[in-house]
């Protein structure tokens, strides 16, 4: 009995071993995630897990570059054209894409896709709100037709809930674009078992909550990825991702938090990513005297922005320091080296002439919070030494992040210190921060009746122009303003970090959508 | 036959407790002062009316409480538990899926509870304060006293990330693929399609994770049985036996644990309804889809169908549990029989 049950234990040990080295023949990929997604269909899912998932197995009209949102690239069009009004997109199509079953990706299959986003009334169907109508006019071309003009229009058209799905598959399991596809469209449950894109990966399985498979696309037209098989396992807790990820379980782990990054660092097997993220930090200065006292005057506020020692707060956090108030990467923004550098003598000089040679007192409002692993308070400090260099003396307030949020939100901060991490990926994000905008009008106060009539006209252009060349003029000129003129200094864009296997090489972090798998390859 | 006539009467209790657990679980569930269209729609779709009403429509959000609570006892009379909010699947289906990782969890657990707590109870009592019932009283105390997520993210990433020698977390090697559903059960679904690779990768998942918690209820069972055992040692038909001549090691057993078994029936019953009904730390270190990561997440966006399902698989769970060891106790002990 017992020489049956080592007997027993020796096959379970050789079929194990065999079973591993079996599968070390194909390329597989294991990724540790927080899953956080309800739904895979472009249509319907507005989640990062399904903008990583999607974004490999769909494609859409225009993409963005690997890393950031800098500009706007063809994918399945070849090349537009913007109609005199703003209001009439006409794609042309590459004509040689096909979808995962061999068939022509053509502009039915495009403007069936954006009418079932638009009517499905899935949680990105906001997405296509302001399409009035789409039509294929012939194979490989495509219009659009806006309600009203909206320069982020290519930008929208980059997020995953665009991937142009092979109408004809989706129509057979149940899809529909008509006006009542609410109701009517039942392709869910299929698209949630299996891609229907020209991605160059093919969704194999989805078991909600505990993994996704993805495996190569066969009929992919573009360069084969890397690997044959990518598994995003579903690993809630963080910590067990880190432990998953040195003992080799998992290649590459989604959502370390930079504390538990920090004892990574020596370890051979593990490398770090990092790179600057979309997060801007900044000081907001009230223009109501009544509130912000002496950081109302727009002289004062300049000097702090001259006194604000950017160097530092990289040393810090890494990352750079934003050009403007939008993020390093975003389209038209400044690079770092436009940014505004530290002048001590000119911000005392400004100071003066403001009246304030002598400097003044001034409380910093703040949440007590730590974002992606910049804490808050540190900044804070940090920023108390900077103005104290010029004769501010800051008084740092802190306060809980509902409270401080409640004052920051119905204007009555005085002298703020926030961050920003944008909702748009275009340059029109930046609106927020002028006059009219979000951010400026209700926090700042910063109201189009306190703004002079040429940064007026600057934004109205800004919210309405759709030729790049005059987006870059405008977008240049606004961010040029605010650097002399505004009441907020954007001071660090923090890194983000992500761990991986050291063999594990091309992974880039995205603002879109975070990680294209595709890039991804292992070293021998 | 009173054999008989007794569960019957016991099932028959068991419908209005879990009418009960109904409305009890959809009164807490209706006066959290939050609304689940918060929860569950993006901040774009929550500015439109439309979809607002739509979305309250679809989950009869739109009538009193009184009326859907009513609707839900109608469909639960036809065996419908309703539709998940959060994953758009039948409830029923989502239990189906996430509860065979929970039994599978909790029983091996439970096993390997009884067995460490029985023995080192045991043993504490029958060597009464000499070392071997400190070491385990020690045991015991740490078992029940030091969190499961400090223990189980310790096991981790000693055993498994440090010395290698246990298997990681998830229910078999992330690049391995299930076995064909038969039980949901891996270790037996496994040995059905006669996969032994699977298998044993299945069992080696199973060691951590049910060490940890099997660690809790083994202090607890060990406890109890200790204190029972010692109440039934000091028994005078315990010295009778021993003046019969008695092997020592049948007295123990025999005359002193089979007496002293009730109150630890009652101690593994209630511990194995406990991890039934999920232990949602363990199961997120673990990366164990269970029932309880399941119901983590319906409670916290408020997925009311999926709330109100798993709290009545949760109450029938423990009656059914309940029962099996008021069976136990039937057959443990004549005296009960008699009456």
């Amino acid at each position: 009995m017992k020489s049956g049950r080592l007997l027993l234990l020796i096959m379970i040990i050789t079929v194990l071993v065999t079973g591993v080295v079996a599968a070390q023949d194909e390329t597989v990929l294991v990724i540790g995630h927080a899953e956080s997604t309800d739904s895979l269909d472009p249509a319907r899912g507005y989640t990062q897990t399904k903008d990583i998932i999607d974004h490999v197995t769909y494609e859409n009209l225009v993409t963005f570059p690997q890393a950031d949102a800098s500009e706007i690239l063809p994918m399945l069009a070849t090349d537009w054209t913007i109609s005199e009004d703003g209001l009439t997109y006409t794609f042309n199509l590459r004509g040689d894409a096909v979808f995962s079953d061999g068939s022509p990706v053509t502009a039915d299959d495009v403007a069936f896709s954006v009418n079932r986003l638009k009517y499905v009334q899935g949680s990105p169907s906001f997405l296509a709100a302001d399409i009035a109508s789409v039509t294929a006019d012939d194979a490989d071309t495509v219009s659009f037709t806006l309600t009203q003009i909206n320069p982020a229009f290519l930008a929208n058209l980059a997020n995953t809930a665009f991937g142009v799905v092979n109408a004809d598959v989706v129509r057979e399991n149940g899809g529909s674009d008509a006006e009542d596809a609410a109701t009517a469209d039942t392709a869910e449950a299929y698209l949630n078992g299996t891609s229907a894109g020209s991605g160059p990966y093919l969704l194999e399985s989805w078991e909600p909550q505990v993994e996704t498979v993805l495996v190569r696309n066969p009929n992919f037209y573009g360069d084969a990825p890397y690997f044959d098989r990518i598994i995003i396992t579903n690993i809630p807790e963080a910590a067990t991702q880190k432990v998953a990820l040195e003992s080799g379980e998992i290649d590459l782990a989604l959502d370390l938090t930079s504390d538990q990054i920090a004892p990574l660092e020596g370890n051979p097997a593990i490398s770090i990513y990092r790179g600057p993220g979309n997060i801007v930090h900044f000081l907001l200065m009230n223009e109501d005297p009544d509130i912000g006292g002496p950081v109302s005057d727009p002289l004062v506020q300049r000097a702090i922005r001259l006194a604000l020692d950017y160097e530092g707060y990289q040393a810090l956090w890494g990352g750079v320091q934003p050009g403007s108030i939008t993020f390093v990467g975003n389209a038209y923004a400044f690079t770092p080296e436009q940014g505004v550098k530290r002048n001590l003598d000119e911000a005392r000089a400004l100071l003066a002439q403001a009246g304030y040679a002598d400097g003044f007192d001034i409380t910093l409002e703040y949440p007590i919070f730590t974002f992606q692993g910049v804490n808050m308070e540190t900044n804070a400090q940090k920023i108390q030494a900077d103005l104290a260099e010029v004769g501010i003396n800051v008084t740092l307030s802190p306060a809980e992040l509902q409270v401080a949020l409640e004052n920051y939100r119905t204007g009555a901060e005085g002298f703020g210190y926030w961050f920003w991490g944008p909702d748009i990926l275009d340059a029109i994000d930046m609106l927020a921060f002028l006059p009219g905008g979000k951010v400026a009008d209700e926090r700042a106060l910063w109201t189009p009746d306190r703004a002079d009539a040429a940064l007026n006209d600057l934004v109205a252009r800004a919210r309405v122009a759709t030729d790049p060349a005059e987006r870059e003029e405008v977008f240049t000129a606004l961010q040029a303003s605010m650097q002399e003129n505004s009441p907020f200094a954007p001071f660090i864009q923090p890194d983000v970090q992500t761990a991986f296997r050291s063999d594990i090489e091309g992974y880039v972090w995205h603002p879109q959508w975070l990680l294209d798998v595709a890039l991804l390859s292992r070293s021998m | 036959m009173t054999f008989f006539r007794y569960i019957a009467r016991r099932v028959l209790f068991t419908i209005p407790i879990l009418l009960g657990i109904t409305l009890v679980s959809f009164l807490i569930a209706n006066a959290v002062p939050a609304d689940p269209i918060n929860v569950n729609l993006p901040q774009s779709q929550l500015n439109n009316p439309e979809i607002v009403a739509a979305f309250r429509a679809e989950w009869g959000l739109d009538k009193t409480p009184v009326e859907q609570y009513l609707t839900y006892l109608g469909n639960l009379a036809q065996g419908n538990l309703g539709r998940s909010i959060k994953t758009r699947q039948p409830v029923a289906e989502d239990i189906a899926r996430f509860l065979p990782a929970t039994i599978e969890l909790a029983t091996n657990a439970t096993a390997l509870g009884i067995i460490l707590g029985v023995g080192l109870g045991v043993a504490s009592a029958v060597w009464r304060n000499q070392w071997i019932d400190f070491a385990a009283r020690t045991l015991a105390v740490i078992g029940v006293s030091v969190p499961v997520f400090v223990l189980a993210l310790i096991f981790l990433s000693v055993f498994h990330a440090q010395l290698g020698i246990a298997a990681g977390p998830g229910r078999l090697d992330f690049t391995m693929d299930e076995p064909a559903m038969l039980t949901g059960l891996f270790t037996i679904d496994s040995l059905a399609a006669g996969r032994l690779d699977i298998f044993a990768n299945a069992v080696a998942h199973l060691v951590l994770p049910s060490l940890v918690l099997a660690l809790y209820v083994a202090g607890l069972i060990s406890r109890v049985t200790r204190s029972s055992m010692l109440e039934v040692l000091g028994m005078d038909y315990m010295r009778t036996a021993r003046a019969k001549g008695v092997r020592e090691s049948l007295v123990v057993m025999r005359h002193g644990l089979s007496n002293a078994l009730i109150p630890i029936l009652t101690v593994i019953g209630l511990s194995y309804g406990n991890l039934l009904a999920g232990a949602v730390l363990t199961e997120s270190i673990f990366a164990w889809p269970g029932i309880g990561r399941y119901m983590f997440r319906a409670s916290t966006s408020q997925d009311f169908p999926a709330i109100m399902g798993v709290s009545l698989l949760i109450a029938l769970i423990y009656v059914v549990v309940n029962l099996v060891v008021d069976l136990l106790y039937y057959f443990v002990d004549p005296r009960i029989r008699a009456n």
